[in-house]
């Protein structure tokens, strides 16, 4: 049932991945709906996923297989905010692969050890709770800044029909990058305290990879605020470095994933 | 037998002096067409009448007669110069299908405009109120919105932008999005950047107009609904614009990279979309390499029209296509109707032949009884009903095919049955036109039945 399960939610997105690209490349007015139908049924299995595998009562948080499927769904219902008030349904096309990709991550870590055995700590999980929803803020900010890159590319090389016809306008795009940024940074933010509070507590003095990753992802973040809001940065700089601090927060979760994989060998 | 015609003339085939000659204004449409058709003696009329072409529809028992009245109705509203050469007609299917191409926009300056459709119904609407509209262009003309409807649906024919203006609104819009509130630069007085900025200015963003004379400035900023600036402002403009159409006649560039980085200071990275539809070129080509600073020149926008033009032409040839379709599916309607009376007068005619025999007979019949007259009466319509019975069949059963038309026709030659005759029965089934064969047939064949 389980493996079922993940099979289904995981056919489901790679059938929105190739229905989206291919309305990307192609497009045309008929069966407009298709992937986005395909993909909010891919978001309810993946829904029935995630409730299956939680222990009843509590967030399917448990270990860094499921932070990855749940980040996976979140991307998806983050997307799903997004193009209910901002008409850019076409970013599926970039959506469902990363969603598809942290699934199929979150599949080959089934085998990884929790985190921790004391998941219970109320801190933990408002740490990983806080780091999950952040990190699908930034996915997101981080979708727009490809859809941004793509576009203003098109424009420059005046190849302005096919996919610039029907990827949003760089001004839509720019703004969902840049509130997606600051809606993710406070938790990534409020992640990074608790997170290095609990680690001191636990462990006294050991240092992580994955913590020197985050510090650099929220730095870069951090950096990319102030430019946007002091200095005005906008589109194609702001859009890079959106996507140079989703690249870390990436390792990061690589990292844990390496190392829960290492202490499970 | 009544048939379709037009008399009219269009871009193609008419200069704009001629055609604005004949222009009516859609106010005037409903009188117009009364008076025309009053006077013609026309069944039905109905017309069109655009920037581009003016057309009379119009449906008569004599089309080559229609045709002649049509065009002197034209003839007499033009100028003696110019006359009949530059008038098209067409006479039956031809005409329907002529309809749905001009409904469909395959016929329009700029193919599949979106325009003409409208103008189209508004005509139709206009016939209609002056009561010229009947079963024939009734049906041609609902036939043909539908058309257009599936034209636009099932092709690409009216996607894209395909003048040098809306081009550059359209790219507007996909850098800035929503262009309310935003800021147009008009920077020289070219005609063309005049067109483009009064785009602009349509799509809700508001007009500053800078040019080395004021007084030009003034003249063309109060042309177009926007607000002139002082040449000596241009820097400040520069800084403040969203998008810049430049077209003064400027030999060498004004908008140098020297010039737009101590601008690109002011904007603090604000994207700028810069038009340069001045020939020699106004802007410096390494300006386009700024960050956030987008240019396109005449030739860019040129491009873009012309693919966009060329994608249409493609999506035409889908488009007529579903033309053809529906002319046929037209025909096959117009088929049915032309069936029906056919039925009737043949039945008509073979029971009047009947009754003419029997009416010969009954002098050498003195001895006989009324019993046996009506049992001859009876064999007399029996006969008559079994003759026609396989006759009827085929015809029924044939005129959906293909050459259904030449079946009905050679039907009414073999039986002589003239258009009077005919025509007599059209108008009593007319009135209720498409159900008039299902409900005919019965009637008609309905003895034959019984019999057997």
């Amino acid at each position: 049932m389980k493996a079922g399960l993940f099979i289904a939610t995981a056919a489901l997105y790679a059938i929105a991945c190739i229905l989206y690209l291919f309305q990307l490349t192609r497009g045309s007015d008929k069966g407009r709906r298709v992937p986005g139908t395909v993909f909010v049924s891919a978001l309810g299995a993946h829904l029935a996923f995630l409730l299956f595998e939680a222990p009843p009562g509590e967030m399917p948080l448990a270990d860094i297989s499921q932070i990855l499927s749940i980040s996976s769904f979140g991307i998806g219902i983050a997307f799903l905010l997004a193009s209910y008030r901002f008409d850019v349904t076409i970013l599926g096309a970039f959506v469902a692969p990363l969603s598809l990709m942290l699934l199929l991550a979150s599949g080959l870590g089934s085998s990884y050890a929790p985190v921790s055995p004391r998941v219970e700590s109320a801190m933990l999980s408002l740490h990983i709770g806080a780091n999950v929803i952040g990190l699908v803020a930034f996915a997101l900010a981080s979708v727009a800044g490809v859809a941004y890159m793509l576009q203003e590319r098109l424009l420059r090389r005046r190849q302005l029909s096919g996919a610039f016809q029907r990827l949003p306008s760089l001004d839509v795009l720019d703004t969902i990058g840049l509130r997606a940024v600051l809606t993710g940074f406070p938790l990534l933010t409020f992640g990074m305290v608790t997170g290095t509070f609990w680690l001191l507590k636990a462990n006294g003095s050991q240092f992580y990879v994955s913590q020197a990753l985050g510090l650099v992802a929220w730095a870069i973040f951090a950096g990319v605020i102030v430019l946007r809001v002091a200095a005005g940065w906008q589109g194609r700089k702001a859009a890079l470095g959106t996507m140079m601090g989703f690249v870390f927060t990436l390792l990061v979760l690589a990292g844990y994933a390496v190392r829960a994989a290492a202490g499970s060998a | 037998m009544r048939d379709l015609v037009i008399v009219g003339l269009s871009h193609r085939t008419a200069p704009v002096e001629v055609r604005e000659r004949l222009a009516v204004a859609p106010e005037n449409l409903q009188e117009e067409l009364q008076e025309i058709a009053a006077a013609a003696a026309f069944d039905e009329a109905l017309l069109i009448s655009t920037c581009n072409r003016v057309e009379l529809y119009a449906t008569s028992m004599d089309p080559a007669q229609a045709v002649r009245t049509a065009k002197s109705a034209l003839v007499s509203r033009l100028a003696d110069s110019t006359q009949d050469e530059v008038l098209y007609e067409e006479r039956g299917v031809d005409v329907v299908r002529h309809a749905f191409r001009v409904a469909s926009s395959l016929d329009s300056l700029v193919v599949g405009e979106p325009q003409i459709l409208g103008q189209v119904k508004e005509a139709f609407d206009a016939a209609k109120a002056a009561g010229t509209v009947g079963t024939l262009l009734g049906r041609c003309f609902t036939q043909a919105f539908a058309t257009a409807k599936r034209v636009r649906n099932e092709t690409g024919i009216a996607e894209g932008t395909v003048s040098v203006s809306s081009v550059a609104c359209e790219l507007a819009k996909k850098i800035f999005g929503n262009l309310e509130g935003r800021r147009t630069l008009l920077l020289g007085a070219g005609d063309m950047g005049e067109a483009a900025a009064r785009s602009l200015r349509q799509t809700g963003t508001q007009l500053h107009v800078v040019n080395r004379s004021d007084d030009k400035a003034r003249a063309l900023a109060h042309g177009c609904g926007g607000r002139a600036v002082p040449y000596e402002q241009l820097a400040v403009e520069l800084a403040e614009a969203d998008v810049v159409v430049a077209s003064t006649a400027s030999p060498k560039f004004i908008l140098t990279p020297e010039l737009m980085k101590g601008v690109g200071r002011a904007r603090r990275h604000r994207p700028l979309f810069i038009i340069d539809i001045a020939v020699p070129r106004d802007v410096d080509p390494r300006v386009g390499n700024m960050d956030n600073v987008f240019v396109y020149d005449v030739d860019d926008l040129q491009q873009v029209a012309e693919e966009n033009l060329s994608v249409r032409a493609r999506e035409a040839a889908q488009a007529e296509r579903i033309i053809e379709e529906e002319v046929d599916s037209f025909v096959a309607w117009r088929r049915s109707l032309e069936l029906a009376p056919t039925i009737v007068a043949l039945r008509k005619h073979f029971a009047q032949i009947a009754d003419e025999e029997l009416l010969r007979a009954r002098p050498r019949l003195e001895g006989a009884s009324p019993k046996d007259r009506a049992v001859l009466e009876a064999m007399g319509r029996s006969m008559v009903n079994k003759l026609l019975h396989q006759p009827m069949t085929q015809l029924k059963g044939g005129a959906g095919e293909p050459d259904g038309a030449l079946l009905i026709d050679a039907v009414r030659r073999l039986f002589a049955l003239s258009d009077d005759e005919l025509e007599a029965v059209e108008r009593t089934t007319e009135a209720t036109a498409d159900p008039a064969v299902t409900q005919l047939t019965p009637a008609a064949t309905g003895p034959t039945g019984e019999s057997k």
